[in-house]
């Protein structure tokens, strides 16, 4: 599949004025989202890619080539995308449960651990789950929309850190994307803003959190960090899904949608390409890895 | 907008107090034009007044009539030749010839002023005016030939001066008047224009404070539109619910519609029991009586269209549904109700005279049609909230395949109630004939319980459904009908009807299950699909039913056979009715059987000798002896009797003791 989108940065004061203009032109109320997301990032346990190579003599079977383009191909970062509510957020500040949470293993104990916060409703062990895979925007394109292959998965609720080890990938680090959706015909339209985690003392917390802290705490953050990046602000993403990114046709319909809609808003907001080089989503230090 | 409408009003408002002195004052000269100078006037446009006398003045007179006369005449020709195309035609084409001419004469005029001009400037300015001069001029006369100077006028005479001043005067005492009166014209246009705009959008205020959608037409920026169609119909519909309002000469709001017709119309929905048309849906009253309000014309049009869309897609719904014997006409759609009657749908206008409503309509057919009319609309509206839902999902990728609209529940549900009623009235005329059978033969009459209409498959609606969707959800899903037989001792039997016209498996399907303690081997037939089939199951059912209380009744004991077994009706081919005498002397090879049948409308018993039982088989194996079967049947009113025997068992136990 192929996601075309474009993009334009919303600043604050807009926020409010955009929510209704795109309430006008889709003629629905927005749907509230909020997004748990993981980032993960594959690395390559030592001595696996030791598929044999370079035996230029017997012709390597078509599933050994699919293998060792898998193996040796490019790795890249994937997100874990959970829907949360905000009742899920904890109430009060609860500084260093995370750090006690992520010690400990299995969700039984935070369920039976009286420190858990009893005004957040959040079950970590229920938590639905989807792997969203980007690729780096294409390359070269003449269109000027950001066009990169996607794919999504579902994967099991509740605990997925162990899963996705074992799938080769290690946990990097999560965020909050806070926002709305609209929906314009074939495009969606996503208004949304990222929050960070309060800081913990634990430098890089190695696994997800388990509890969720309170969402005014978030928003504070946000706050704070805005102070000192002044370009904090909503994103607004138009995308449109292609299932067939061969299909020329397609692509061009989905693309010339995603312009009607960008002159539809122009006096809104500027839509447009995102930078390829800041979406890209491979894993860099290859060498490192090893 | 509005604020400049009142300044203009106040401005106005103001300027019938007092009244602004545009119009220049005419004074009144005191001293007129002496008669002198008007004789002398006279004398130099006449001649002399010695040579005046009368014949000359008649023949001025007539003269002048005639001048008169004759274009009178000459205007009468032209209004007749204005007729003829062809001449016309010429006399544009002459006129369009003069037009060209003239404006090429004052082109030529205006080049030779340049010329002129431009030859005079090079004198002074050679360079500048070289720009401007013709080519031809250039080479005929060479540049700075003609030169200006000014010279000073002879003084003009007093008399001239004065003349030069009053004629200055009086032009712009007339550029005055003209400019006055056309400002003051202006002023009364702007008034007019002003009192209907502020009317105009004091009826727009008027529309949208009564919650009309009020926006800019997408085609035409500066017309308002007033939207009051709905958002979630199909887009030919969607768009048509947009209608400009349009400002008319006085201002007041007219709904442009466009091309659509204006006439209201309806889906009128008729019932016909044979070919007789027993029932006819009413038009919408006009809710208030100013039919001709805005207000009220766009509710007219905002209901057109939704019996417009509702027709379009009872039609493609109809179209669809040939299999359930809907058949679609150009404007007539049929739908088969029951067996005789017929459910006509059709979209008419509301104001045709030949509506009337007939008068053999019966009150269930009545509410019928009307029933049948509001759930076609409330579930239209459910359609369209659907629409919503669906639009405001996050689309699936794109594909080359186009997304189809499926057609709206709109029949189907209706239909399928119709089915179900048809089957349910069978069932429950079945049942209670086979009851009456019971009833008539001196039996325990097994108690039905009838749960209609009860959609047990309805799923626990999402909490995010809003109660409204959960309600009319209901109605989509398979009707169900639950009856429930308990029978003597623990037997029972339950026949659930379930109609489904929206999914597979299409139509109507009984299940049936039986719960014979006492006949372990009976299973249930499961779903069935045929009546006569459900009709046999029950009525074997029942079969055992009067078997098993033939064998369980008690014989008299007081004869009492020789070896002092006491005699019974033992079942031994219950599923064939069949029961057998037991007890009876083993010794003779004369068995006494009795044969039970069971029909919707009659019970009958039979009772022969046999000479042997063999154990299996019947009617081959056994061998009947000649002797005339007893007989009994059920009477066919309660009070007749048969036989001499009033009631089954009494029958039976006489047999049973024979």
């Amino acid at each position: 599949m192929h996601e075309l989108s474009l993009f334009a940065s919303v600043p604050d004061h807009q926020h409010h004025e955009l929510l209704q203009q795109l309430a006008g032109l889709t003629a629905m109320q927005p749907r509230h989202a909020l997004e748990r997301r993981l980032i993960f990032k594959a690395y390559r346990a030592p001595g696996q890619t030791a598929v044999r190579t370079g035996g230029s003599q017997d012709v390597q079977a078509g599933d050994m080539q699919k293998l060792n383009k898998m193996l040796n191909g490019g790795m890249f970062y994937t997100q874990v995308v959970g829907p949360v509510s905000e009742a899920d957020f904890g109430s009060n500040p609860a500084p260093d449960h995370d750090t006690q949470m992520a010690g400990m293993d299995g969700a039984d104990d935070s369920k039976s651990s009286p420190k858990v916060q009893l005004s957040s409703s959040y079950d970590y062990d229920q938590q639905p789950w989807k792997l969203e895979f980007r690729d780096i925007p294409e390359a070269g394109t003449r269109s000027a929309v950001t066009a990169r292959v996607m794919a999504s998965a579902t994967l099991p609720r509740g605990d997925i850190a162990p899963s996705m080890n074992a799938w080769g990938y290690r946990f990097v680090t999560e965020y909050v994307v806070e926002g709305d959706i609209f929906i314009h015909n074939d495009i969606t339209l996503f208004l949304h803003r990222v929050l960070h985690y309060p800081v913990s003392q634990q430098q890089g917390p190695s696994l997800p959190r388990q509890t969720l802290p309170a969402f005014k705490e978030m928003e504070t953050q946000m706050q704070s960090m805005k102070a000192s990046q002044a370009t904090m602000g909503y994103v607004l993403q138009a995308f449109i899904n292609v299932q067939d990114g061969s299909n020329q046709e397609t692509m061009k319909t989905a693309s010339q949608h995603l312009f009607g809609l960008r002159e539809q808003l122009k006096s809104a907001v500027k839509l447009e390409q995102a930078d390829r080089l800041s979406l890209d989503t491979r894993v860099k230090d290859r060498g490192g890895q090893r | 907008m509005v604020a400049p409408v009142v300044g203009f009003q106040a401005l106005f408002a103001m300027s019938d107090s007092f009244t602004l002195p545009l119009r220049p004052v005419v004074e009144r000269e005191d001293n007129p034009d002496t008669l002198p100078v008007e004789i002398a006037q006279i004398a130099e446009h006449w001649g002399s007044f010695r040579d005046v006398n009368e014949d000359i003045l008649q023949a001025k007179i007539r003269e002048e009539r005639e001048n008169d006369g004759l274009q009178d005449t000459e205007n009468d020709d032209q209004e007749t030749s204005d007729i003829d195309t062809t001449e016309r035609i010429e006399q544009l084409y002459k006129k369009r010839n003069e037009i060209t001419q003239f404006a090429v004469q004052s082109h030529m005029e205006a080049l030779f002023a340049l010329d002129f001009i431009s030859l005079l400037l090079s004198k002074n300015a050679p360079r500048q005016a070289e720009t401007s001069i013709s080519a031809y001029l250039k080479q005929v006369a060479p540049l700075g030939s003609l030169d200006a100077e000014a010279v000073n006028p002879p003084p003009r005479s007093e008399s001239a001066t004065k003349d030069i001043s009053t004629v200055s005067r009086g032009w712009r005492i007339q550029n005055f008047n003209s400019a006055s009166s056309k400002l003051l014209k202006a002023a009364s246009r702007l008034e007019t224009e002003v009192s209907s705009e502020s009317r105009y959008w004091n009826e727009v205020l008027a529309v949208k404070d009564k919650g009309w959608k009020i926006c800019r037409l997408p085609r035409e920026r500066q017309a308002l539109g007033v939207q009051y169609g709905f958002l979630e119909a199909t887009p030919v519909f969607r768009d048509r619910g947009l209608a400009s309002l349009r400002r008319s000469e006085d201002g007041s709001l007219i709904l442009d519609k466009g091309l659509i017709p204006s006439g209201v119309r309806f889906v009128r929905v008729r019932v016909r029991q044979g070919s007789i048309i027993t029932s006819s849906t009413k038009p919408p009253a006009a809710t208030s009586d100013n039919a001709e309000s805005v207000e009220q014309r766009i509710l007219q049009a905002r209901d057109s269209v939704f019996e417009e869309e509702l027709f379009h897609e009872l039609v493609r719904e109809a179209r669809s549904m040939a299999s359930c014997g809907v058949t679609t006409r150009l404007n007539l759609i049929q739908v088969p109700a029951s067996d005789d009657t017929e459910i006509l749908l059709d979209l008419v206008d509301a104001n045709d005279e030949s509506l009337e409503a007939d008068q053999n309509s019966t009150e269930a057919d009545r509410l019928l049609a009307d029933g049948l009319a509001h759930s076609m609309r409330i579930l239209l509206a459910f359609a369209h909230r659907q629409n919503l839902r669906r639009r405001t999902q996050v689309p699936p990728p794109l594909t080359s395949k186009k997304r189809l609209t499926p057609e709206y529940h709109l029949l189907r549900p209706v239909l399928a109630y119709f089915q179900h009623l048809v089957q349910l009235r069978w069932l429950n005329s079945f049942l209670q004939d086979i009851t009456n059978v019971f009833r008539l033969s001196g039996l325990e009459i097994p108690k039905l319980d009838i749960n209609a209409f009860t959609n047990k498959t309805s799923p626990r609606p999402s909490p995010s459904t809003p109660t409204v969707e959960a309600l009319v959800q209901k109605f989509l899903m398979p009707v169900e009908s639950v009856f429930q037989g308990n029978l003597t001792g623990q037997n029972s039997f339950k026949i659930t009807i379930r109609t489904n016209l929206s999914a597979a498996p299409f139509g109507t399907h009984y299940d049936v299950s039986f719960n014979f303690p006492s006949f372990s081997d009976l299973k249930s037939p499961g779903p069935i699909g045929l009546r006569d089939e459900v009709e046999s199951a029950i009525t074997h059912a029942l079969l055992l039913e009067v078997i098993s209380r033939v064998s369980s009744e008690e014989l008299p004991t007081e004869k009492k056979s020789p070896d002092g077994v006491s005699k019974s009706w033992d079942a031994i081919y219950p599923h064939l009715g069949e029961l057998l005498l037991s007890g009876s002397s083993s010794s003779s090879s004369k068995y006494k059987k009795m044969k039970v049948n069971l029909s919707r409308h009659d019970l009958s018993l039979s009772t022969y000798f046999v000479r042997g039982v063999d154990g299996f088989g019947r009617g081959t194996g056994e061998e009947r002896t000649h002797s005339e079967p007893n007989t009994w049947t059920s009477p066919q009113q309660s009070t007749e009797s048969t036989n001499g025997h009033t009631s089954m068992m009494e029958f039976v136990i006489s047999e049973g003791t024979d």
